[in-house]
């Protein structure tokens, strides 16, 4: 669907127009031709938009750009279509508007359409008077991207602006109608990289999309909104600059989130060793498009596991990795046994809730001692497994005393019923000692 | 009578006697009796009410020791009173029961009074003063229920001022004042909390003092027969015969209470949360779950009023009736008695049955 979105717009745009026009709407929207975003300065509302009189016809045309512009941003800060497009729009017939003279370029090509928009993105002066936050970098990451290389070389079936922005009615990317807005950038990218047929002549996999959807990431990212936690494709490709990452990166782009995992990777043991074979650290045992969740089954040198890949059992790394997975273990029937005790507590009436402190405490080590996995260092886990045990320790000892507590509170029972029984007899018996009634 | 120093006791009697008609108060207690009888165990239940209202007077005044009421901090204190304070868990569970026991011998006392048609005269306020002192108890419990700030009495909460919201015209109004806003939120929590330590315990107090002053004055009510056949009347000192005997009873009240508090402790659940949707199942304290019970079971409308509101009329034609039971069976038409008894077992099975149903469904 976006390839043929992408083709449409590139043969829609087969009206081109020259390099210098992107120059000339450079000093236009300084305020200095004829392309009037005078007031630009100013977000318009929507029913004062200056377009001109090129909407009285584009309103009614099939390819509803007239209503796209309506959301546009450019439109609500004075843009009007021939801003990049030329033209008269002064005039309501469609010749005069479209005749010799007027500037008019009508579509633009791919070229075109990333010079165009990179005039005025890549205007710091012009942009600093209108989105001051706004990065003016996108042309210039663009032209390093796969996308932005492969459009050098005349290849035009590549991602342009408009091709992820959509060329009328672009929005803001925090935007939910945006296609880069975060949860719509997956579907977005695979528009083109999911078609088996667009990219068969660019030797691409396209089972990308796929594979993140069932990721961890795009569980997170799709199914439970997680905009501002779980990556799309352009946190770790970027977005203008989109490209593969390279086997070297791989650490400093998981570890822009993982920052903890990527410092303990790259101080273990396993970092120069990966480097020496080549491997894509994390990417080596998690994956790339597809991670999921870890478990320890991954952890061990039997055929099937992670460290199983590289290592062969008895080795010292085979041997490291059964340590890993013989206290994990442990650790979990430790919880185990707490949770039964905890709960018979419970169950019985007595309070948990110091030892249930204690329980969090450790399940949180048992977090972090999976994170600790990345140190591959003995010593480092055996540090984190003792504070976890004098956790899960503390937890036992608190839901002991708590049935000892629940036995105390028995004999107590006891002790005053005897007392209060003692008391009823010599009540009783002070009854019965009383004079009859009349 | 010695006043020596030697005799110290006897001493300070004489010190009091010189200044107070003591006499005179020990002279009345002498001549106090109470009926004896196949109803006599009846008696007992007023005093045994009594004794849990004292027990709930000692205890709740032992948990406003550490109690914060507060929508931020009232939870947390009802977990350092159950977990850190010595005895803690064994005060608030006594408190908890104590209520639940109270409420329910003030029925059990209630519901004898009326079959032993102990209502009539000169009895009119006494179960007039009654009947209020049974509602003021019902608002303690449903006062004090929200006090831990657990999800399950927050959204209990909501559900019962949900009702009172139902009455036309004040309705809307008293749900506002008591949720302190348009829903049950952080300020409901310290207008409880007022009620349940300060309004509601001077005005019982208030009415206990009526109630037994009444009592005091008129007499405990003697079975019907013994006005017709006079040489039946049998009656026992109430010091100490009567007294012992409710002691005795009042022992084992307090032993039964230890032992649930020890075998049942009061459950402190999870943390109230405003914002979280209402767990499944949720349910009034058992002495509201006859009127949420019957109140369920009411058509969507009733002719031109609201199912729930023509439940709440019935209700409240219902209890205003009960009220006037002293001057509706006066005992002067045998017809209207058996009527009116007649219509106190049916209320008795209705509030069992819905109970029951609203228990277990």
């Amino acid at each position: 669907m976006m390839r043929t979105f992408t083709i449409s717009l590139c043969v829609a745009f087969a009206w081109s127009a020259s390099l210098a026009a992107a120059e000339e709407l450079t000093d236009v929207s300084a305020g200095e031709g004829s392309g009037d975003i005078a007031g630009a300065g100013q977000p318009q509302e929507i029913d004062e938009l200056q377009a001109g009189e090129c909407l009285q016809c584009h309103l009614t045309t099939e390819d509803g750009v007239g209503e796209l512009w309506r959301d546009d941003v450019h439109a609500r800060w004075g843009i009007t279509c021939v801003t990049c497009h030329g033209g008269d729009e002064t005039q309501p017939d469609k010749e005069l508007s479209k005749r010799p003279g007027t500037g008019y370029r009508g579509a633009l090509t791919a070229l075109e359409d990333v010079e165009l928009c990179g005039g005025c993105h890549g205007d710091v002066e012009y942009m600093k008077e209108r989105k001051p936050l706004l990065p003016v970098d996108q042309l210039q990451k663009y032209w390093t991207s796969e996308h932005g290389k492969l459009l050098n070389k005349g290849e035009t079936r590549v991602a342009t602006c408009v091709s992820c922005h959509h060329a009328h009615g672009i929005r803001e990317i925090n935007d939910a109608k945006s296609p880069v807005y975060a949860v719509n950038v997956p579907a977005t990218c695979a528009g083109c990289h999911a078609d088996a047929d667009y990219m068969s002549d660019f030797d691409i996999k396209t089972d990308q999309y796929a594979e993140y959807v069932e990721s961890v990431h795009g569980k997170a990212l799709l199914e439970k909104n997680d905009v501002r936690g779980a990556p799309a494709c352009n946190d770790c490709h970027g977005n203008h600059g989109a490209a593969p990452p390279s086997v070297d990166a791989i650490t400093n782009i998981c570890g822009a989130c993982h920052s903890y995992n990527a410092d303990l990777f790259l101080g273990s043991p396993l970092a120069p060793a990966f480097k020496e074979r080549s491997l894509a650290d994390c990417v080596a045992c998690h994956g790339k498009h597809e991670i999921t969740h870890t478990s320890e089954e991954w952890v061990g040198a039997k055929p099937g596991s992670t460290c199983g890949k590289c290592h062969e059992q008895g080795d010292e790394g085979a041997e490291l990795a059964l340590y890993f997975v013989d206290s994990m273990s442990s650790v979990r029937q430790s919880f185990d046994e707490i949770h039964e005790l905890l709960t018979e507590a419970e169950t019985k009436g007595m309070d948990v809730t110091e030892a249930e402190d204690y329980v969090e405490a450790a399940r949180q080590g048992l977090m972090q001692a999976r994170t600790l996995v990345h140190s591959f260092s003995k010593p480092v886990m055996e540090e984190k497994l003792v504070e976890i045990s004098e956790n899960q320790a503390a937890a036992l000892e608190a839901g002991y005393a708590a049935l000892r507590g629940l036995e105390d509170r028995r004999r107590g029972l006891l002790v005053s019923t005897v007392l209060l029984l003692v008391l009823t007899i010599f009540v009783a018996l002070k009854i019965r000692s009383l004079p009859p009634t009349s | 009578m010695s006043t020596s120093p030697e005799n110290p006791d006897r001493a300070i009697l004489a010190w009091a006697k010189d200044r107070y008609p003591i006499a005179k108060f020990a002279e009345w207690a002498e001549h106090k009796t109470v009926p004896v009888g196949p109803n006599a165990f009846w008696y007992y239940f007023g005093g045994i009410t009594l004794f849990l209202f004292l027990i709930q007077v000692g205890t709740g005044i032992m948990l406003m020791f550490y109690y914060k009421g507060s929508a931020d901090t009232a939870f947390a204190s009802v977990r350092f009173i159950s977990a850190k304070v010595p005895f803690g868990w064994l005060i608030r569970s006594v408190h908890a029961w104590s209520a639940n026991l109270m409420i329910f011998f003030a029925f059990i006392h209630m519901f004898s009074v009326f079959f032993m048609r102990a209502y009539r005269k000169p009895r009119e306020l006494t179960w007039l003063s009654g009947i209020v002192m049974l509602a003021l108890l019902l608002g303690f419990g449903f006062s004090g229920y929200l006090l831990p700030w657990n999800e399950l009495a927050f959204f209990a909460t909501k559900v019962g001022t949900d009702i009172i919201g139902v009455i036309p015209l004040i309705g809307e109004p008293l749900m506002y004042v008591l949720r302190g806003g348009e829903e049950v939120t952080g300020s409901t929590l310290p207008r409880f909390f007022a009620l349940h330590v300060a309004l509601f315990p001077a005005l019982l107090t208030i009415f206990i003092v009526a109630h037994l002053f009444f009592i005091q004055l008129q007499g405990i009510h003697e079975p019907d027969e013994w006005q017709e056949q006079p040489e039946k009347r049998k009656t026992m000192p109430f010091f100490p015969h009567f007294f012992m005997r409710e002691l005795l009873l009042w022992l084992v009240v307090l032993n039964i209470l230890a032992v649930l508090a020890v075998f049942f402790p009061a459950e402190l659940g999870v943390e109230a949360d405003p914002f979280s949707p209402a767990p499944a199942g949720i349910k009034p304290e058992w002495y509201f779950l006859a009127t949420f019970e019957f109140l369920k079971y009411m058509p969507a409308h009733v002719g031109p009023i609201e199912g729930e509101q023509f439940g709440l009329l019935l209700i409240s034609i219902g209890f205003v009736a009960w009220c006037l039971v002293p001057w509706i069976d006066r005992g002067r038409n045998r017809t209207v008695t058996t009527i009116v008894m007649a219509a106190g077992v049916t209320i008795l099975v209705f509030l069992s049955i819905m109970t029951y149903l609203g228990h277990s469904v």
